[in-house]
């Protein structure tokens, strides 16, 4: 989780990421960032995340986006 | 035809009375045939093409389901390793059905969209080359509603593609879900897990729907009558005639002429999820305070949301998140660093994106030249964020205060109000015209400003709309909070809304009302 919440931070340092449940819903990701995410955890994780998973309901808080990331690393 | 046509505002208290006395079962057919009768008014035969998608979209989901059902009972009990290659091969075959099907809708809307745009493009080729070729072309009326339907057949399969959904076995339904009369004509651009559910519940009238949804029409109507049709004169005027008028005016005919637009195309919305409010029907919101977004890239998340969407879920992902392009994010990010090496990548299908945006309003050069103008500005601002954010930190300057946001909707506004008056010019030559002209002679002549025909009441009802987006945007629920007030307050407003309406409102000669504009893209 500490390893999400870094390059979360690192994206996007204004963000408070520890407590927002709203990242997507609340516009506080934008498309570009998303892009940028989801690179860094690819290679950071060793895992790749497809398209059909990229809905705002596993990107809205840092904990869904740990919570996708655990279900890939096991797929 | 359109949703303030007397015909629609008949149209919607007779089909009130006739779904409520039908039984429960009855009700959806109702609401299915009365869809396909608006159709067949606003475009005749041509309902044949939305009858021909509905089959089509029938047809490839059940394909695609049963292909997905065949994969699964294939690699039930099989190794691992073999259970991969089966995958892999089911997945290519579904690939080739999805695709194949996307390929023949696109086929059908270029036929009736692009082809006179291309043959002209052609044609302009060959006179400078002096080529002695002349490709004739007739233009042919487009069935009404080809571009939303199109993108929610595309959108539907493609979600059975990628799992999300599971094919829609019953034609009926999906027959009501692509033709639902309040959206068939301006959208908003449903998905199949916005509507299909709801379409065939059958539920009765409720007063709690058919007041809010009633309201929400009449709020609409405001925009249209009240605001668009009025600001319509002054706009004509001022981009018919520009060369007779000083910079500060034409300036003026770009604010006037969004607002125009955001009036007619948002109180469409209000009209359309208005009228399906009524019949229980929840759509989507097309519209979310757009003037009040913080930059480019924040307008598209709260103006035409759900073409953006349907951009962004459909083209810019998938791209973005291909083989390839992946490939390509790994190379520039190792080069580039982390912040502007997916931007490559970005821009690429930011680039795809906008101009399938700007040839989805239009076949015309000034529609293409929108959507470049908004990649440009929405790929600056990313490429300049990070110079922002050090910049502001330097300079001590709080992002989320209010005079910075103050800051940054006045920029934005002023990027919009250009970009609009592009898409509202007749060539690109004359918009870069009409911005030189308001650069080079930014002055106000009072003469000039008198002749539009604009009077204070005029500028009264835009602060109306402008207090009540205000509201909207601190989270106030403007109608609920009316809803709350006791009976004789609350129809003390009702009625001074209604008589409003009816002494402000645009009618009658000397007015000119506004086309649905995007009913025609």
């Amino acid at each position: 989780m500490d390893q999400l919440l870094d390059i979360l931070e690192e994206l996007k340092p204004e963000v408070d990421f520890e407590n927002s449940e709203d990242l997507i819903d609340g516009h506080k990701l934008d498309s570009l960032t998303i892009l940028s995410l989801i690179s860094e955890i690819e290679d950071e994780f060793d895992i790749s995340i497809p398209a059909v998973d990229i809905v705002p309901d596993n990107f809205n808080s840092a904990k869904k986006i740990y919570a996708l990331i655990e279900r890939l690393e096991e797929e | 035809m359109s949703y303030f046509s007397p015909f629609y505002l008949v149209m919607v208290p007779l089909l009130m009375a006739i779904y409520q006395l039908a039984s429960r079962k009855a009700r959806p057919v109702i609401l299915l045939l009365a869809s396909y009768m608006f159709i067949w008014f606003a475009s005749n035969k041509l309902i044949i093409y939305i009858l021909l998608a509905t089959l089509g979209i029938h047809y490839f989901g059940m394909w695609l389901d049963d292909l997905e059902k065949e994969k699964k009972a294939a690699i039930k009990d099989v190794e691992r390793s073999e259970r991969k290659l089966i995958k892999a091969s089911f997945k290519k075959k579904e690939w080739h059905v999805l695709i194949f099907a996307i390929v023949l809708f696109v086929i059908v809307l270029f036929a009736f969209k692009y082809v006179g745009f291309f043959v002209s493009i052609l044609n302009d080729i060959f006179a400078l080359t002096s080529a002695p070729v002349f490709i004739k072309y007739q233009k042919i009326i487009a069935p009404i509603g080809i571009s939303y339907y199109t993108l929610q057949c595309i959108a539907y399969l493609s979600d059975i593609y990628l799992g999300k959904i599971q094919a829609e076995r019953n034609l009926f339904k999906l027959a009501l879900y692509l033709a639902f009369f309040p959206c068939i004509m301006e959208g908003p651009i449903v998905r199949a897990t916005d509507t299909l559910g709801q379409l065939t519940n059958g539920e009765p009238l409720n007063y709690h729907n058919v007041t809010f949804g009633i309201q929400r029409m009449g709020w609409g109507l405001f925009k249209k009558y009240v605001i668009a049709d009025r600001l319509n004169i002054p706009v004509t005027l001022i981009f018919t005639n520009y060369a007779h008028y000083h910079g500060g005016t034409l300036f003026l005919g770009m604010i006037g002429y969004t607002m125009l637009l955001y009036c007619e195309f948002s109180g469409t919305m209000d009209v359309v999820i208005g009228t399906a409010q009524i019949f229980n029907i929840t759509l989507p919101e097309n519209f979310r305070q757009p003037f009040f977004a913080k930059n480019v890239s924040d307008f598209w998340t709260r103006w035409h949301i759900t073409l953006g969407a349907f951009f962004r879920d459909y083209i810019y992902y998938p791209m973005s998140l291909s083989k390839p392009l992946k490939a390509l994010t790994k190379k520039t990010r190792a080069k580039l660093g982390n912040h502007y090496g997916p931007l490559v990548t970005g821009a690429i299908a930011l680039f795809v994106v906008w101009f399938c945006n700007g040839l989805w309003h239009g076949a015309g050069w000034t529609y293409l030249f929108y959507g470049m103008y908004h990649f440009f500005f929405i790929l600056s601002e990313s490429l300049t964020e990070q110079l922002v954010v050090n910049g502001c930190e330097k300079l001590h300057i709080n992002r989320e205060s209010k005079p910075y946001r103050i800051f940054q909707s006045f920029k934005l506004c002023i990027f919009i109000f250009v970009g609009e008056m592009f898409f509202r010019a007749p060539t690109v030559s004359q918009g870069f015209a009409m911005l030189s002209k308001t650069l080079r002679d930014f002055t106000f002549s009072g003469k000039e400003l008198l002749k539009l025909g604009i009077d204070k009441y005029d500028y009264g009802v835009l602060i109306i709309l402008f207090a009540i987006s205000m509201l909207k945007e601190k989270k106030i629920n403007v109608r609920e909070t009316i809803a709350a007030k006791p009976i004789v307050l609350r129809w003390s407003i009702y009625y001074a809304f209604i008589i409003a309406v009816l002494i402000f409102g645009a009618y009658g000669v000397g007015y000119l009302p506004v086309a649905p504009i995007y009913a025609d893209f």
